[in-house]
Order: C-alpha cells, then sequence, then structure tokens
C-alpha cells in the first residue's frame, strides 16, 4: 500500500519533470558530480583527466567535474546542479530510486596491476585459529567489526548474507564496531580485537601484496567461488561503480557520452588517473536494489517487504491500539455471544417450560390462527385425537377434527364456534360437541375457545382447550340408569308402606261388589224375583270391577320399570293417581286436602310416572309432617300455578310443625330420614327425577306454619287432544309391556 | 216388642253404604243408613232396638269414637264393626270396648248376617231383660214400708217367728203380711220373690 502511494507519487514527479525537459537546453558546460569519498582534490586528480578527455571526444560541450561529499550528492541531484554522476552502486540504486537517474555504462575497476573487473563484493573472515567459527551462523554471539554501517562492500552485503540467515549484526553479535577504512578491520581482527570483520574484495590480496597480512593467518568464511573473479569473498558479487545521467540530460548527450567511454581503451591515461581499465556495457543493479530492500535501508527503508516484526516495531503503538481494540472486540463479541445464547438458552428453557406445562395438562390444547390453521398442539391432544402434530400444525382444523356432527350430518366451517372466535373475539364455551380422531372414530367433547391477543393487543387467533367427556357421558348415563333403577325399587319400597292403604283402596269394591251380589242372588232365589232391580245391581257391581281394575292398572303403572321418555301428560291425571294411594291415609288421619289447579294449563312435558313418584312422595312426607298436630288443623294443599318462563309450578305445602333448620339443608341428601321405618331416600330420589326434569325441588317454610315443596315443569300448550287421554282417571290408557 | 229393630248401617262410602243396605234389606231387615258418625247421632234414639254397622275408618268422627261415645249411654243397640285389611289392633280396641263383632272387608255375607241377628237377639234379650227388671221394681214399689220390711227379712232367710220377734209384732201379723206380699209381687213361691229381689240388686 505505502510503495503503490509512493510508486505513484513518482509516477507524478517523473511526468512534471518530462514536461519541463525542454527548458534544459543543452550548456556547453557539461558537469559530471564525482563521489568524493577520499578528499576533493584527489577527486579531482583522478577524474578531470576523463573530463578532458569527453570534452577532446564531444568538441561541442565542455565537462568539468564536480566533486561530491556523500551528503552533497542527493542536493546536487535534486536540484539538478550536474548532468550526469558517478557514484557507488549503493549511491547510485538511491538516486535511481529517488530521482531516476539511470546508468550509461559500468565502470571497469582496476584491481592489482592491470586485472580490471566490474563486480566485486564483501569477505567475512576470521583468524585462522578461531576454530569455533566455521560458518555465519558460528558468528552469532561474537565481537564483529566492518567498515561503515554504510560501506556496501564494507559491511551492507555481508549484512545480507547474515541476514539470510536470520542474524542481526546488530543484535545478534556480542559486539559490532566499525572501524572507518579497511585496514583498521583487517588489523583489528588480525590483532583477536574482534572475533570476525567484513571488508571489501580484493582489499586482502592488495595488504597480501603489500605485507601488510599474512592470508595464513586468516580463514574467509562462507566462502563462494566465482571463475571470473579471482579474489576471496563471502558475499554474492555485485557490479562496481556506474556511470549515470540525471534524468533530466538529454538522452543524444548521454548517447554521445556513453558512445565515447565505451571507446576509451582500457590502457588510456585518464583511465589509469582514474584506477580503472574503461568502461562496460552498464549491469544490472537489480542485486543492489535487492540488498537494500532486503536489509530495509534507504530508498526501501520504509517500504518494501514489510515483516510482521517491522510492523510491530514501528507501529507498535498502532499494534496496542489494534490489539486493545481487537481484544475489546473480541470480548465483547465473545460476551454479546455468550449473552445470546444465554438468551437462547433461557429462550428455549421457556420454550421447553411452556410446552412442559402444555403437555401436563390433561385438557387436550390447541391454537388456531385467524386463517383457521393450526398453530400448536399439546400432547394430551395428540393423545386424545390420535392426530400428531405433522398432521395437525400449519392445516385447517376443522376439515380434521370437527367437519360433522355427532348425529353424521355435515359441519359446515361457517358454522364452526372456533372460526367465529377469531372472527368476532368473543370467547365461547361448548359443553356437547364431538371430535373425530385420526382412527375415524369420534370423542364427545366439551370445549372452550378463547382469542389469542398478540404484542399489538389485535387478536391474532385462538386457542381451544377440550375435554373428553366420553367416559364422563358414559358414567352419566349409567348414573341415570342406577337412578331409574333406584327410583324403581322406591316405588315398590312405597308401594310396600302404602300396602294397606291400597288393600282399603282394593277392599272397598270389592266388598261392594260382594254385598251386591249375594244381595242379588237372595233376590232371584226370594219367591218374588225383582228383575228390574237385579239388573241396577249387576251394573253397580260391574262399575265396581271397573274401579278394582282401575286401582290396580294404577299400581301396576306405578311400579312398571321401563320409563318411556317425557311426553304431554294432563297434570290432572297424575295429581288423580297420588289422591287416590293416599286417600286412604289421607282419610283415616282426618287429613283436609284442597287440590287448587291452575285451569289455564293442562298438560305439562314430564314423565309422568316419576312425577306421579315425586308429588306422592312429598304427599306422604306433608302428611306425615302433620301427625303431631290436632286433627283439625291438618291441611294439605295441592297446588299449581303458571309461571312467567311458561312452566307449572307444582307445590305441596302442609301446616305441619316445619322442619329444623339443620335438617332443611340435607333434607335431600339421601340416608337423612325423621321416619323410624323407611330408608331416606324418598326426597334424595325426588330431587334426582326433577333434576332430570331440569328443575330442583325448592323448599320454604310457610308463614302460617308447615313445610312447601315445589318444582316446576314445562308446560305444553299447543296439543292436539287427540294425542291424549280423556281425563278420566280410571280410563287411562296404559302401556302394557 | 212394640217397635221393629232397625240395622243402622254408617260408612262414608256411598257404594258399600248401599250394597249393605240392600244385602241386609234382602233378608228382610229393616235398615238406615248414615253417611257419617255426626248424622247418626243427630238423630240417635236409645229406646230404638236394632243394631249399629260402622266402618272403622271414616272421615269426621271415626267408628271408635262413635262406638266409645255409645258407651256412656245406658241402652244402646249392639256395634259391629267392619274394617279393611288388617288392622288387628284396632279390632282388639273395638271388641275390648264391647262391639259385638268385628269383620273384615271383604266379608262373607252369611258371616254378617248372622252377626247382625245375634246383634238384633243381644238387643232384643237387653231390651227384654231390662222391661222385667222395670215390672219387679213396679210391685216393689206397690208394697207398704211394712211389707218391704217384712219382705226383705224373707228374702234374708229368716222364719216368721223370728220376723215377729224382730219387728216386735205378733206372729200372725207376719203371715198377713206375707201373704200380701206374695200376692203384690206376683210371686207363687218364695224362690220366686227371691230370684226377683236378687236380680234387682246392682
Amino acid at each position: 500500500m505505502f510503495l503503490c502511494i509512493q510508486l505513484f507519487c513518482i509516477l507524478l514527479f517523473s511526468l512534471s519533470l518530462s514536461g519541463l525537459q525542454f527548458a534544459f537546453a543543452e550548456e556547453p558546460f557539461i558537469k559530471i558530480g564525482v563521489l568524493s569519498h577520499r578528499g576533493d582534490s584527489f577527486t579531482s586528480d583522478a577524474w578531470d583527466p576523463t573530463a578532458y578527455y569527453l570534452t577532446n571526444q564531444l568538441p561541442d560541450y565542455e565537462f568539468e567535474i564536480v566533486p561530491l561529499d556523500f551528503d552533497e550528492v542527493d542536493t546536487a541531484v535534486s536540484n539538478d546542479e550536474i548532468d550526469f554522476i558517478l557514484v557507488n552502486p549503493g549511491i547510485y540504486v538511491n538516486l535511481e530510486y529517488n530521482y531516476r537517474v539511470s546508468r550509461l555504462t559500468t565502470m571497469n575497476n582496476l584491481r592489482g596491476d592491470d586485472a580490471s573487473y566490474k563486480i566485486f563484493g564483501g569477505v567475512i573472515f576470521t583468524r585462522r585459529q578461531r576454530y569455533d567459527i566455521q560458518t555465519l551462523d558460528d558468528l552469532r554471539g561474537k565481537s564483529f567489526m566492518a567498515v561503515d554501517a554504510t560501506s556496501l562492500g564494507g559491511f551492507q552485503m555481508a549484512w545480507r548474507e547474515l541476514n539470510k540467515k536470520g542474524i542481526n549484526p546488530y543484535r545478534d553479535f556480542s559486539r559490532l564496531e566499525f572501524g572507518g577504512i579497511h585496514d583498521v578491520v583487517v588489523q583489528a581482527v588480525v590483532s583477536g580485537e574482534v572475533d570476525a570483520g567484513t571488508v571489501r574484495t580484493d582489499i586482502l590480496e592488495r595488504m597480501a601484496t603489500t605485507h601488510d597480512l599474512d592470508l595464513n593467518d586468516i580463514r574467509i568464511i562462507n566462502a563462494q567461488y566465482h571463475s571470473e573473479f579471482p579474489f576471496r569473498h563471502s558475499t554474492r558479487l555485485y557490479p562496481e561503480w556506474p556511470f549515470s545521467k540525471l534524468q533530466q540530460t538529454s538522452d543524444d548527450l548521454a548517447k554521445k557520452v556513453a558512445l565515447a567511454l565505451f571507446q576509451m581503451p582500457a590502457d588510456h591515461p585518464a583511465a589509469r588517473a582514474g584506477n580503472y581499465a574503461g568502461w562496460d556495457i552498464p549491469l544490472d543493479y537489480q542485486q543492489v536494489h535487492e540488498l537494500f530492500q532486503e536489509l530495509r535501508l534507504p530508498p526501501y527503508d520504509v517500504i518494501g517487504i514489510f515483516t510482521l516484526q517491522d510492523a510491530i516495531r514501528k507501529y507498535w503503538y498502532w499494534a496496542v491500539l489494534a490489539l486493545f481494540a481487537l481484544l475489546t472486540l473480541s470480548a465483547t463479541t465473545s460476551a454479546v455471544i455468550r449473552r445470546n445464547k444465554r438468551l437462547k438458552r433461557v429462550q428455549r428453557r421457556l420454550e421447553r417450560h411452556y410446552e412442559r406445562i402444555l403437555d401436563s395438562v390433561g385438557d387436550g390444547i390447541y391454537g388456531v390462527d385467524l386463517e383457521g390453521n393450526c398453530t400448536f398442539i399439546n400432547q394430551a391432544m395428540e393423545h386424545l385425537t390420535g392426530w400428531t402434530k405433522e398432521d395437525l400444525i400449519g392445516k385447517r382444523q376443522h376439515e380434521i377434527l370437527h367437519h360433522t356432527h355427532a348425529d353424521g350430518t355435515v359441519h359446515p366451517a361457517s358454522e364452526c364456534p372456533v372460526y367465529a372466535t377469531s372472527i368476532d373475539h368473543v370467547a365461547r364455551y361448548i359443553d356437547d360437541d364431538v371430535f373425530w380422531k385420526k382412527n375415524g372414530s369420534s370423542i364427545s367433547v366439551e370445549y372452550s375457545c378463547t382469542p389469542i391477543k398478540g404484542t399489538g393487543n389485535n387478536v391474532i387467533g385462538s386457542v381451544v382447550v377440550f375435554r373428553d367427556t366420553t367416559e364422563r357421558k358414559q358414567i352419566e348415563e349409567k348414573h341415570r340408569e342406577h337412578q331409574r333403577q333406584l327410583a324403581h325399587v322406591a316405588r315398590l319400597s312405597t308401594l310396600g308402606e302404602m300396602a294397606s292403604g291400597i288393600a282399603h283402596e282394593l277392599n272397598q269394591p270389592l266388598t261392594v261388589i260382594n254385598n251386591y251380589s249375594r244381595a242379588c242372588v237372595r233376590m232371584l232365589e226370594s219367591n218374588q224375583p225383582m228383575m228390574e232391580q237385579c239388573s241396577d245391581v249387576m251394573e253397580k257391581i260391574s262399575a265396581q270391577a271397573e274401579r278394582a281394575g282401575a286401582v290396580i292398572k294404577q299400581i301396576r303403572h306405578f311400579v312398571q320399570k321401563d320409563i318411556p321418555d317425557k311426553k304431554a301428560v294432563r297434570v290432572s291425571d297424575m295429581l288423580d293417581v297420588v289422591s287416590e294411594l293416599t286417600s286412604m291415609e289421607i282419610t283415616r288421619k282426618h287429613i283436609n286436602l284442597d287440590i287448587v289447579m291452575d285451569s289455564t294449563v293442562d298438560f305439562v312435558l314430564a314423565q309422568d310416572t316419576q312425577i306421579e313418584q315425586v308429588i306422592l312422595n312429598l304427599v306422604r312426607n306433608a302428611i306425615e309432617a302433620m301427625d303431631e298436630i290436632p286433627a283439625e288443623q291438618r291441611n294439605l294443599v295441592i297446588r299449581t300455578t303458571r309461571q312467567q318462563d311458561n312452566m307449572l309450578e307444582i307445590c305441596v305445602s302442609d301446616s305441619g310443625s316445619g322442619m329444623a333448620p339443620s335438617l332443611l339443608e340435607q333434607v335431600f341428601d339421601p340416608f337423612v330420614t325423621t321416619k323410624q321405618q323407611g330408608m331416606g331416600l324418598g326426597l334424595s330420589i325426588s330431587q334426582g327425577i326433577i333434576e332430570a326434569h331440569h328443575d330442583r325441588i325448592r323448599v320454604t317454610e310457610n308463614t302460617q306454619g308447615g313445610m312447601s315443596f315445589s318444582f316446576k315443569l314445562p308446560i305444553v300448550d299447543d296439543i292436539h287432544h287427540d294425542d291424549t287421554e280423556s281425563g278420566n282417571l280410571y280410563q287411562r290408557p296404559q302401556e302394557i309391556a | 216388642m212394640s217397635e221393629q229393630a232397625t240395622v243402622f248401617i254408617i260408612d262414608d262410602d256411598a257404594e258399600v253404604r248401599d250394597s249393605l243396605k240392600m244385602l241386609i234389606e234382602s233378608v228382610g231387615l229393616v235398615t238406615e243408613t248414615y253417611d257419617s258418625a255426626q248424622a247418626f247421632l243427630k238423630v240417635f234414639d236409645p229406646s230404638r232396638p236394632g243394631c249399629l254397622i260402622l266402618d272403622v275408618r271414616m272421615r269426621g268422627m271415626s267408628g271408635l269414637s262413635l262406638q266409645q261415645y255409645l258407651n256412656k249411654e245406658p241402652v244402646h243397640p249392639p256395634i259391629i264393626i267392619i274394617t279393611g285389611h288388617g288392622d288387628v289392633q284396632m279390632a282388639v280396641r273395638a271388641v275390648k270396648a264391647g262391639a259385638s263383632e268385628f269383620l273384615e272387608k271383604p266379608f262373607n255375607e252369611q258371616q254378617l248376617l248372622d252377626s247382625i241377628h245375634i246383634a238384633l237377639e243381644q238387643d232384643a234379650e237387653q231390651r227384654g231383660k231390662a222391661s222385667k227388671l222395670a215390672e219387679i221394681q213396679h210391685r216393689v214399689d206397690r208394697l207398704t214400708e211394712r211389707e218391704k220390711e217384712v219382705m226383705e227379712l224373707i228374702v234374708n232367710g229368716m222364719l216368721n217367728k223370728n220376723i215377729a220377734h224382730e219387728l216386735n209384732i205378733s206372729q200372725s201379723t207376719v203371715e198377713a203380711h206375707r201373704s200380701r206380699v206374695m200376692e203384690k209381687m206376683e210371686a207363687r213361691t218364695l224362690s220366686d220373690l227371691m230370684r226377683m229381689i236378687i236380680s234387682l240388686r246392682p
């Protein structure tokens, strides 16, 4: 990235420079900047002859040498004070990089007497006796001396090789020193002042020639070999000094200069003066670039291959910040994730909790959305209906559950109470319906549907809670059957208790028949039979026989076991039966019986035998309640009254001594009785009968003393009289099984 | 027997009443019917001979109550109680209270008629006995005081001479009184006289 930006800037710069090129017309004085590393006079002495040579070769120009210190090179180039420049390869690549200078030729450096080389390198060495130092790796922790931190051959080339081995001279040596000049370094190593050192190639050979060094005293580390390069060296080899043109120098001039230099003979006096052997085609300086890149030296000190370590070193505060931010972020993220997980867990737990609650309920529960589709069901529902979640959820519940009534007729969805609740948002309770099971059978159910409100308080559907009432209905039916049997037993029992009264009822006609028939016989046996009188008597006998028969029919009716259904029955018929069965007792106890009938009501809807049983029971209770009071105060009233709700109230009142309040509360409980004989089932059974007629027997205390027992039966107004028998007590048609 | 005996039928059931009336009249007896005890009591005349047929259970005054009421009278017709099925206690009470007969419905007609005859005889006998005593008393009433004294002593078994001594009169005077007592009392023998006097004693 940095590299890109920099390249871009350079591109811009170069473009602007190229636009200015016309301004620099050729001048008669052509300045050649030369690195003056050994003093300006020395530089002038060495290089002026080359300037003369060029002036001679190119008479249109006058070349002159401008000695430049290390510090001055950059300024001279950037200010365009010179046209050409001659510097070492290290400076050259910087200039090439920064100011687009381009090499024209590479100098053939003169090494020794007549050998010239356009390449050079670095040599790393130690004293021969240092056997512990055999490879570059052995240099770690040792003291080391180089020429200068900026010296290419005297330090940087060796550094590159060390760097390749992972050795950082500034860090991994026990001591790093710079000797300033090559000879000092050699001396220091040989003398043992430092463990090892590095100098440019050919230095060792030159010192050996001048006897300043015995090559046997030293050993080369990481020795390399090159077929065309005889000097000892430890590093790669790099091109020698290049002769370069600045960017604004015209290509034409540069071409002429380059050509002139190429043509210079190796032994030309100018070359001898500069200690070189002519010029050669420019070499590739890429190796030098790579060296600087690898070592992160200028111009590659900022950009280039940027290791993580570099990044940390350079941007440690950013790194720390970034790390901190990263840590914070990751901590936050993990906290959020953890929180999220926990929330999800809580949500799952809540959902499971709800599910468990729903599933632990014995009633079936399911939800319905506004489209009538099932949204959820609980386990009880699966259990009760056999339908699974897969069968129901997302499906229209009506088509699955209650498409058909119990009687087999179609139950249209438009009449479905569940949908109705979804539409009008009114809760409903249905006490008798059927749901169809998966196996095709049905169950009796009672259920409620209640609208469900969403978050916005708007209704989003309804929830249905239902209960299987099949078993309950069977139990209820059993209970009713049981009640019927009990009532039957009670009637038999009542009849037993009333046996003497009934016998009296039968004895009356039998006695009369007996008397008449005997009288008749006597009349016939007498001498003057009175035929007319006998005929009258026979009529009377017949009437009495019918009376006896009627009593027996009543008894049979009263004790019959198979109870027909409720139908329209004449009120007076029922009261006649009761008064007939009790007349003996009423007479014997001198009770004043008053029957007050509402003349506007003839028929009620009832099961007559059962209602007769109830009234009989109430009348007999009333009779007994008056045992303790004087005979002349015994008043029994049976009254029927039309009520507003089209019901007929039948009330039996006595004038007895009343009832203890404690008894009043439990008077309808079974086995509660004040009688010495009797099971105490009469009122309990009577209450059961009236409940089956959808009412309850009410007990009230009369203001003038005594009690009233009353109940209501639905009035039947609209009746065809053909359907019912006449009111004659003795001619009631009976269903004889 | 100046008046004919009557069978009084008291029953609140008209059919029973009428059938009884017909049955009893078929054997030539005279009947009167009443639908309640009260109705009967309104016209009750102790001097009329006859018998009562009563249903034990009736509206208003029951048969037993009527029986108790009549028992207070010195003379009343014998009572035949009729009742429905098995009311034994009531039967015992009725008989103890002097009922002539107790019949259970439905009864045998001959049994009823026999009972009526027995009751009527009882009534007649009862009424005959009463008139005989009244006659004896009447004769006694005709005696003088002295004759009553003499008769008393005779009945006590004293001899004439003891009587004379007792009364301090002569023996011939005693004999004269004695013959007048026998004459006035219409007694043929001494035992006749004694039976008459003893029957008067309570």
